[in-house]
Parts: structure tokens; C-alpha cells; sequence
């Protein structure tokens, strides 16, 4: 482990952590489009939010598994790159295979991060062993978020709505750019030679909240007042829950959280 | 073009300066982008401190966010749905992209200085209340301002009315406003202020990484303190450079119908570019023979 980058051990095993996002992210978006199709309401679109979330979890893991070899300033830059990644595959699939498109998009954008991840490594030569493996799970879990928090806000799969929901109002920004920053923010925040898993983990549930709470706001004008409203007060809640579990962490790992004070000795 | 297009694009010249000089000193309180590396490696090498660290990401894509998200929201509000003018609109949209900045400055604050705790380094929950809601107060200045260039762009009783949603705009003005922010107002505050005890203009030496100034003329050096430095120099330079962009890129399509001159319009930004490139070459020339260190050159002072 690189101390500049930093990372300690991972206490959740990767496959477990990808197999919960990749299981909580696809039933999230599946189960808030078929109960918004046969309530025809558009309360259970906060369902994708809960996929959102499991989403980015399984990609801030993925960051933070990666950027343990050492790379700081690029945190952000893998976290656009997943994003960049998962938005053209999510495109496509949700383009060709109708409701079928989540798992196609999620699948062409794995296939691609493993490719990428492979050009890396053997073309330009990085030598980062976990890198195909990693950009394959940050991949996916850019698409899934891309995929769920558009279905936040258009209430179910179809392409013609995403394209008339999520697309031509712009809104496509919001998801692109909340998403993105909800998975690289985690670690990135808490980058340094004393970084915990848990504790990056829990954050990660904090900025998937709130990217939840942003794609609720935009649905205040496609999926109604109701779902809406439901969507933004389950994220407001999760959020509040992880953010004060993660500044109870802050205080359990760091030197000393104090109301004021000089330096520590030996500071000056 | 008329009058209208006119007073526009100086509204809009106006709104990008103050959003540029607001964005470059929201960041510095914080100490984003290219200075964050050096306070983050302070504590590793022994200077432990009371500097704000907010490592967001770089300041395109968390600019990009507030101003995607203030734009959402006033769209939002403005819809038929809910018709509401426009003004308190993107007022609301910029109160949450400042709500949004505040907690993602706060979670990197105390994430980044808890990962330091081998080195000692605190948390100080005064330094998090002071200069969370300074930062909070600029990044609203920024939202607001952007999302009004944006909407000035596309709303549809105004003539510019460009075919772009209202958030993938403001989305694109926020990454500009934060590259502008980041190449060059963080030069003021991360070659200079952090490094005031080195010769000005020496440069970063490797051997000298993170060894940044954390005392102040009195006390110990607060965030605050380099915002005050860099409102005077860096704030508003970024402000001058962000409100040129927006001001000549506008002014061109303003003159030359883009529909009917559509070649004015692009030779005239051709012109403007190599321009502003004739001139930065006499400026770095002359600068350097003025304050650089080069063996043949003596200074101005006769011993």
C-alpha cells in the first residue's frame, strides 16, 4: 500500500460488496419500474434510489481498492471515467433491448471497463494487477447509477420517456454529475495513510443519498408531487442516518476531533 | 443586434466576472484543487495545521455540480408545474447547490484529516463552523450567477433562446468557471501564499513539498486569512478571465448573426485568439526579464 495514497485493510470482501451492488441496484431499478407500472402511480421510483445507492457503494469500493496503488490526484478522474463508461453503454442498452436494457447497459458497460482496464495494462503498461477487475465493477456501477437515478425521475425503463424525462429537459446533468461525485467523493474525501474501509463505505451511502435527493428534486415535475416528496424524504432520512454514523467514525479513527485549540506538540 | 442583445451580453460579462472571482475564492478558502496536494502532505512532513481541506475533486466537475443542481431546481420551479418567476427560482436552486457544497466540504474536512491521525493532525470543530459557511456564502454568489448567464442564454422570451436544456448549460458554464478557477486564480494561492517564505517566483522545488506556511502574522494561519490574501489579487483576476470567455464568446455571436455570418463570427474568434496569445507572449517575455532569475540580466538596481 502506498502511504500517500494510503488505504487500510478491507474488513467486507469485494465480491460479496460487487454482488450486493450489482443484486440491490438491478432489483432496485426493476422493482420500482414494474410497481410504478401496476400501481401506475409514481411512488416506488425511490426503490431505483435504494439501487442508486447500492450502486455507488459497489463503485466507491472499487475506487477505493484502485487508487490504493498510489493514485491521488486521479480519484476523480476514474470516478468520470466510470460515469463516462456506464452513460453510452446505459444508452445503448436502454436504445436496443427495451425493458431488457438495464442488464444489457450494466453488461456492455462491464465488458468495457475490462476492456479498458486491459489496454491499460497491457498497451500502456501500468502493471496495476487489480485494474481490469476494478474498472469492470466501476463500469457497471456507473451505469447502474446512471440507469437508476434516471428511472428516479422518469418513473419506469422505456427509452421514449427516458429520452423525454431525463434527456430533453436536461436532467441528464444532474445524473451524470451527482452520480459521479457520489462514487469518486467517498474515498476521495477520505484519502490518507489512516483511511478505514467502514468508514469510507458509510460516506459512500451519505453522497448516494445524496445524489437520491437530487434526481427526487427533478422528478418533482415527472413522476408528480407524491413520488417525489416520497423519494426526497427517504434520502433526506438515509443521509441524516449516514452522516452522523460516518462523524462517529471520524471521531473513532482520527487524532482528536476538538471544539478549538493550538497545534498538537510538536506541530509548530 | 439590438440594444437588448447588447445589454445582455454585458449583464452576462458582469454576472461571469463576479461568478469567476466568488468560485476561485470559495475554493481557496477551502484550499481545493492544486493546493489541496500540499496540504495534504503538510502533516506527513511534520507541519501540522489549522488550513480548511476540502478535497471535493477538482473544481470542474463539484462547479459542475452545484451549478447542474441550482439549475435543476430553478427549472424545476419554473416549470408550468409550479411557475415561479424566475429570480427567486434561481435564488432557491443556489441555496440548495450551497447546502449540497457545504456538506461535501464538511464530509472531506473531516475525512481527510482523520485518515492523517498518525501525524497528529486534529479536527477543529471551530475551524469546520467559521469556514464551512464562508465557503457556502461564495458557492451561492457562483450558482446564482451561472445559472442567470444560463438562463439569459435560454430562456424563451429573450433572444438569445439557445436549443440546450437550462441544466445541461449551466452544467457546461460550471466547468469552464472551474477550469478558469483552477489555471488561473490557484497560482495566487498555491505557489505564492503557501509558500511565502521561498523567493517570489522560485517556483516549487520538489524537496520543499508541503512545507506550506501554517503561521500567520499573528497566530496561526486560517483559511480566512488566504481567501483575504487572494481577494486581492487572484479573485479578481479569475473573475476578469471568466468574464472575458463568457464576454467576447457572446460578443461575437452578438455582431455576426450566427445564422446569416456564421464565418465573421468564427474569424473574428480566431482573431480574438491569436490576439490574446501575441500579447501573453510580450507579457511572459517581459516579465521574465523583469523579475526572472537569468544569468545576464543584473536588475534594476545599480549597486
Amino acid at each position: 500500500m502506498s502511504v500517500a495514497a494510503g488505504g487500510g485493510a478491507s474488513k467486507i470482501d469485494k465480491t460479496k460488496l460487487t454482488m450486493y451492488g450489482l443484486g440491490g441496484g438491478i432489483l432496485g431499478i426493476y422493482l420500482a419500474h414494474v410497481l410504478n407500472m401496476i400501481t401506475g402511480t409514481g411512488y416506488f421510483s425511490f426503490l431505483a434510489g435504494l439501487g442508486a445507492i447500492a450502486a455507488v457503494l459497489m463503485g466507491a469500493d472499487a475506487v477505493r481498492r484502485v487508487c490504493a496503488y498510489g493514485i491521488g490526484t486521479g480519484v476523480p478522474s476514474i470516478g468520470m471515467m466510470a460515469m463516462g463508461m456506464g452513460l453510452v453503454a446505459a444508452m445503448f442498452g436502454l436504445a436496443v433491448a427495451g425493458v431488457a436494457g438495464p442488464i444489457i447497459g450494466i453488461a456492455i458497460a462491464m465488458g468495457f471497463g475490462y476492456f479498458v482496464g486491459m489496454l491499460a495494462n497491457k498497451i500502456i503498461k501500468m502493471n496495476i494487477p487489480v485494474m481490469e477487475e476494478v474498472l469492470m465493477s466501476l463500469g457497471g456501477a456507473g451505469a447502474m447509477v446512471i440507469i437508476a437515478l434516471s428511472v428516479v425521475i422518469s418513473g419506469q425503463i422505456g427509452y421514449q420517456d427516458m429520452l423525454k424525462d431525463v434527456i430533453f429537459t436536461g436532467y441528464i446533468a444532474i445524473v451524470f454529475i451527482a452520480g459521479a461525485l457520489a462514487i469518486l467523493q467517498p474515498f476521495n474525501a477520505n484519502l490518507g495513510p489512516d483511511e478505514t474501509q467502514d468508514r469510507t463505505l458509510v460516506l459512500a451511502i451519505s453522497t448516494g443519498g445524496l445524489a437520491m435527493f437530487a434526481a427526487g428534486i427533478a422528478s418533482l415535475v415527472t413522476v408528480g408531487v407524491g413520488g417525489a416528496v416520497l423519494t426526497m424524504l427517504i434520502a433526506a432520512v438515509i443521509w441524516l442516518k449516514a452522516f452522523l454514523w460516518y462523524f462517529k467514525l471520524v471521531k473513532r479513527d482520527s487524532a482528536g476531533v476538538i471544539g478549538t485549540g493550538l497545534l498538537h506538540e510538536g506541530g509548530l | 443586434m439590438d440594444m437588448v442583445s447588447m445589454g445582455l451580453l454585458a449583464a452576462m460579462g458582469a454576472l461571469a466576472t463576479i461568478a469567476g472571482a466568488s468560485e476561485d475564492l470559495e475554493s481557496d478558502v477551502g484550499s481545493q484543487s492544486n493546493p489541496n496536494s500540499q496540504v495534504q502532505l503538510a502533516a506527513q512532513v511534520g507541519h501540522t495545521h489549522r488550513i480548511y481541506n476540502k478535497a471535493i475533486s477538482g473544481e470542474p466537475p463539484s462547479n459542475a455540480l452545484y451549478a447542474a443542481l441550482a439549475a435543476v431546481v430553478a427549472s424545476v420551479l419554473m416549470s408550468d408545474a409550479y411557475g415561479m418567476n424566475a429570480f427567486f427560482s434561481i435564488a432557491v436552486g443556489a441555496l440548495v447547490a450551497a447546502i449540497f457544497n457545504g456538506i461535501l466540504s464538511m464530509t472531506s474536512y473531516m475525512g481527510r484529516n482523520a485518515s492523517q491521525a498518525r501525524f497528529n493532525q486534529y479536527i477543529y470543530l471551530d475551524v469546520l463552523r467559521s469556514h464551512t459557511t464562508t465557503i457556502m456564502a461564495h458557492a451561492y454568489i457562483t450558482a446564482f450567477c451561472v445559472v442567470t448567464i444560463s438562463y439569459i442564454m435560454t430562456a424563451t422570451w429573450l433572444p438569445i433562446q439557445h436549443p440546450f436544456p437550462l441544466p445541461v448549460i449551466a452544467f457546461t458554464w460550471g466547468i469552464a468557471l472551474g477550469a478558469i478557477g483552477s489555471s488561473t486564480g490557484d497560482v495566487h494561492y498555491g505557489a505564492e501564499r503557501e509558500f511565502q517564505q521561498y523567493p517570489f517566483g522560485a517556483g516549487l522545488n520538489a524537496a520543499n513539498s508541503g512545507d506550506i506556511v501554517t503561521k500567520a502574522e499573528a497566530g496561526l494561519r486560517s483559511s480566512i486569512d488566504n481567501a483575504w490574501f487572494c481577494a486581492k489579487f487572484g479573485g479578481p483576476v479569475t473573475g476578469l478571465a471568466f468574464g472575458l470567455i463568457v464576454f467576447l464568446d457572446n460578443w461575437r455571436t452578438t455582431i455576426f448573426d450566427p445564422a446569416t455570418q456564421g464565418w465573421y463570427a468564427i474569424g473574428t474568434g480566431v482573431l480574438i485568439v491569436v490576439l490574446l496569445n501575441v500579447y501573453n507572449r510580450i507579457l511572459e517575455v517581459r516579465s521574465k526579464k523583469r523579475y526572472g532569475p537569468y544569468p545576464e540580466y543584473v536588475g534594476d538596481i545599480k549597486v
